[in-house]
């Protein structure tokens, strides 16, 4: 008696969990092919995609737009509410005056000495959570018009787009995607006018770095990470790209892994850079390098050419919209007799000032 | 009759626990429904405010069920495991599962794109493994449990190194990241498409692995003893564990590792039931979704961000099963 | 007592992984035997055990009624032939009863479960075996002797016609002992059975088995009889196994005619040389 009772127990159990995923089936099915027909007809019915730059400045919606990671993004109307989840688009957004309308932003906005300098309000806002644990609900709860994501979140953007909600992955991983994504944000939150001058700045940078440069010697660079010294950018990265616009020569070209490889002290010595530069959030600092008794015959280190990059608004060897800067300073660094301080710094006052509104260099 | 007073008492028992547990889990699953950071009303579910319908569904919905039905199979599942094993110890991790759908996951990290894809490789990567591990212990003739318990260690060593090549080869700041976060396992952002059909097959084999109850039980017996019982012991064996590989392949695939869960929910029933009927197999399963559900609970709700769910499941269930322990000497 | 072929096996070989245990064994008994196998440690009596039902692979033939038992599938074998190890390898917490009725499984379908009239049969079983209302109690809290008891009953419900035990007494106190074998001699003239125990204890067997099967060194040295076969012939074939014996018949109070064996002081022939 009692053995069939818990048997039938069991039974019902399994019957209710059947019953209750065959539910849910008819749900996702149903879900899904509804999206599908709404994306269709919004597609079929959405006016010419705005894929030309030479496009007039305004933006109409809705917007079709394809995203960094090859989705069709679909924005209704002018976002009004912007969640920004990557530190690159938060500071792309301030550069475009569009910091006003973000509802949400990154984990850990507190450590990006730019929003305060530029955006203070920016801290204040509500975190979305960071790559490894999205808050797909904090986000949704923000009731967004457009999210901005890296790439690496693609599976929260799948979440999030079910749900509704626009999202944009971005990949900002070097100049030619940097300036694709300064071009996409820039259409999808109808600031394009404010993305084209960004682009027309680092241009205008870039040409006058390589005309200047164009026939001085490249000194031996070697870019040394964040996490440790002894970790280095080969030349498929954004880094590398830097040093050849200041005028360097990146002692680790040959490598080509896509991120920071680690090397020893051998390599090094052999490399025999002339300059040590330390990325901006080093975690360990010039005097450390200079004392280094591995490095006492390593040329930087004998002429005291070891210098870290400066990161008091951002750090500028990361492809943020500033990131140009980086070159700028580098290039009075390596050149400093065709590349004068001050000419730097009246450009980066300038780069801040236009877009950033605050003045730089910091008091 | 007269004589049987033990039984209705314990059995009693057993159905009593049964229902706590289910009373538990339900009121858990629906706490589940209603807790998070979108404020979801009943009103604004009522009213059919899409979006809330929305959040409901894709969000709050999957995840009640991936922490109901999913600790429900890990709970059922283990104690298949440990009985089929006659190991206490036995989890899916013995027969490679856990470092195969790893390694699945990191290969669907690094060579493919999109949710559903690394769920896919997992999910293959899990049951690549234990089918290595069952064909390593098929070349033994002898047909010894023990054989396929070595097959599973050489397996998981085999996956695990799999896993070290692939997250040498990962980029460290995305996909390496991807990896490490996808084996700390959570409940966070499994869509409910990706999810219906990992549900619909684990509930399915469930219901094989329910219907088999007898069957296992005789596996627990020593071979030899077993194979004069009439069982087909190798073919049997090979069945039930492929079925107890599905469920947990079905969750593992969507959720990532999910600790303890597997050992401790069986451990808990039999414990509290000292027997091992199917009443005692119902029970491990809902004490297996309880406490997916309450670590999940808390995964969502303790922190500004989420946390990996593992931490919970180890939290709430160590103190758990030493109390459980504890009072099982006492009593004796 | 009738001679007709009920079960016999043939050519038995069967070994391990090294050398060969069993070298040929031949016998063959008759429906209604208890047959008792008796032989040195290593003679080979648990290889021959499972050398008969397909346990360890194996050369030459046991055919029971005319089947060969090494080639029947698990289900078909185990209707015909139930197998009670030394010790029984159950280690989980499960009922006296749900022990019992494991026996029907090669009855039952994948699917199915025992019927309440198995149950009651089985509690019948388990209380011919002496653990009348246990059924609920748990296997593992039983003493080992209890727990022999209780997979004997498992045997009497399974339908089994050839029942095969390894040192069946070897858990059991002398009462018990007795009381088991009684029980297989009940049982095994009930319907056309037969019963194939190693034994460990050559009295009970004397006084209980109907037939002795002497194993040395993995070959048969002799079949008995006890019952009719004549003394001397009778302490030659046990000498092989114990040293010198020598039995003697005697009558036991309920008029039954026993025989005992004792052991010959061996003379002291070697000095005592520690």
């Amino acid at each position: 008696m009692k053995r069939l009772t818990t048997r039938v127990a069991a039974l019902a159990t399994a019957l209710a969990l059947t019953v209750s995923l065959a539910a849910c089936n008819n749900v996702a099915d149903s879900s899904q092919s509804s999206s599908v027909t709404v994306e269709t007809e919004e597609s079929s019915a959405a006016p010419a995609t705005p894929e030309e730059p030479a496009q007039p400045a305004a933006v109409s919606y809705p917007l079709t737009l394809t995203d960094q990671a090859g989705r069709t993004v679909t924005i209704e109307s002018e976002p009004q509410t912007i969640v920004s989840g990557y530190y690159i688009s938060s500071s792309l957004l301030i550069a475009l005056g569009r910091a006003d309308r973000m509802v949400g932003i990154e984990a850990k906005a507190d450590t990006r000495p730019i929003y305060s300098l530029s955006a203070p309000e920016l801290l204040e806002l509500p975190s979305v959570g960071s790559a490894k644990e999205f808050d797909l609900e904090g986000c949704a709860a923000l009731e967004p018009d457009l999210v901005i994501l890296p790439l690496k979140l693609e599976s929260a953007a799948d979440s999030l787009t079910e749900l509704g909600i626009p999202v944009l992955l971005i990949n900002p991983e070097d100049r030619t995607l940097l300036a694709e994504t300064i071009t996409l944000v820039g259409q999808a939150t109808n600031a394009v006018e404010a993305a084209d001058s960004l682009l027309a700045f680092t241009q205008e940078q870039q040409t006058r770095l390589e005309t200047t440069l164009a026939d001085a010697d490249r000194p031996d660079v070697y870019l040394a990470g964040n996490s440790d010294l002894l970790s280095t950018a080969g030349s498929a990265m954004y880094q590398s790209d830097l040093i050849d616009l200041a005028g360097g020569r990146n002692v680790a070209e040959d490598i080509t892994d896509t991120y920071w490889v680690d090397i020893d002290y051998e390599q090094l010595l052999a490399w025999d850079p002339d300059y040590i530069i330390l990325a901006s959030d080093a975690s360990y600092t010039c005097d450390d390098v200079l004392n280094d008794a591995n490095l006492a015959d390593c040329t930087a280190v004998k002429n005291g050419n070891v210098y870290q990059m400066p990161g008091d608004a951002e750090a500028w060897d990361s492809p943020v919209p500033g990131g140009m800067l980086g070159a700028v300073w580098l290039s009075t660094v390596l050149h400093p007799d065709l590349c004068s301080a001050d000419e730097a710094n009246a450009v980066m006052g300038s780069f801040y000032e236009n877009f950033y509104g605050f003045t730089y260099p910091l008091a | 009759m007269k004589t049987s007073t033990a039984s209705p008492t314990r059995w009693r028992k057993a159905g009593g626990l049964c229902v706590a547990a289910g009373v538990l889990l339900v009121v858990l699953g629906l706490c589940s429904l209603f807790v998070g950071k979108y404020p979801l009303t009943l009103e604004g579910l009522i009213s059919g405010e899409e979006m809330q319908i929305r959040v409901f569904w894709t969000l709050r919905f999957t995840r009640m069920l991936v922490g109901v039905l999913g600790g429900f199979a890990l709970g059922a599942s283990g104690f298949v495991y440990q009985t089929v094993f006659r190991n206490p110890l036995a989890s899916p991790d013995v027969i490679g599962i856990s470092s195969g759908a790893s390694a699945g996951a990191a290969a669907g990290i690094l060579f493919c794109s999109g949710t559903a894809a690394v769920t896919a490789c997992a999910f293959g990567g899990a049951i690549a493994a234990v089918f290595a591990a069952l064909a390593l212990a098929a070349l033994d003739r002898s047909g010894r449990g023990s054989t396929i318990v070595l097959a599973g260690i050489a397996v998981h060593a085999l996956a695990q190194t799999a896993l070290i090549c692939l997250k040498l080869t990962a980029d460290p700041e995305r996909q390496l990241a991807s990896i490490e976060y996808w084996i700390m396992g959570s409940l966070n952002g499994i869509s409910l498409h990706s999810a219906a059909l990992n549900m619909a097959l684990c509930a399915v084999v469930l219901g094989v692995l329910f219907a088999l109850h007898r069957q296992v039980i005789l596996l627990s017996a020593r071979e030899d003893e077993a194979r004069m019982l009439g069982v087909p012991v190798g073919r049997l064996r090979l069945v039930v564990l492929l079925a107890a590989t599905l469920t947990v392949s079905c969750v593992v695939s969507l959720t990532g590792l999910i600790s303890f869960i597997g050992l401790l929910a069986p451990h808990a029933a039999r414990l509290l039931t000292r027997s091992n009927r199917m009443g005692t197999m119902v029970l491990s399963g809902l004490l297996g979704g309880v406490l997916l559900c309450a670590a999940d609970l808390l995964a969502r709700s303790l922190a500004e961000t989420e946390l990996p769910v593992s931490i919970f499941t180890s939290l709430l269930g160590a103190p758990f099963l030493i109390w459980l322990v504890v009072r099982g000497r006492r009593e004796l | 007592m009738n001679h007709e072929p009920f079960f016999t096996v043939t050519g038995l070989t069967a070994g391990y992984s090294g050398p060969d245990i069993l070298r040929g064994v031949e016998f063959s008994t008759a429906p209604g035997l208890v047959t008792g196998i008796l032989g040195a440690n290593g003679s080979g009596k648990t290889t021959l055990l499972k050398a008969v039902c397909g346990l360890l692979p194996h050369g030459g033939q046991s055919l029971l009624e005319g089947c060969a038992l090494g080639s029947l599938p698990p289900r078909q074998l185990a209707r015909r032939c139930a197998y009670i190890p030394q010790r029984s390898g159950i280690g989980i917490d499960i009922s006296v009863l749900d022990v019992v009725l494991m026996g029907y499984n090669p009855h039952l379908g994948l699917l199915e479960r025992p019927t309440a009239q198995m149950k009651e049969t089985a509690r019948r079983a388990l209380a011919l075996a002496g653990l009348a209302g246990r059924e609920e109690e748990n296997y593992q809290t039983l003493s080992e002797g209890q727990k022999q008891l209780c997979i004997l009953a498992r045997t009497l419900v399974s339908g089994a016609q050839l029942l095969l035990l390894d040192e069946p007494e070897s858990a059991l106190d002398f009462q018990l002992r007795y009381r088991m074998l009684h029980l297989l001699r009940r049982w095994v003239r009930q319907e056309r059975r037969a019963v194939l125990a190693a034994l460990h204890d050559p009295m009970l067997a004397l006084s209980c088995c109907d037939r002795l099967l002497i194993l040395e060194e993995g070959k048969t040295l002799a079949v008995l009889s006890p019952a009719c076969d004549p003394l001397p012939e009778l302490e030659t074939a046990l000498s092989a196994i114990y040293g010198p014996v020598s039995l003697t018949a005697c009558v036991g109070r309920d008029g039954r005619r026993h025989l005992v064996m004792l052991s010959e002081e061996r003379e002291e022939d070697e000095p005592w040389n520690l």
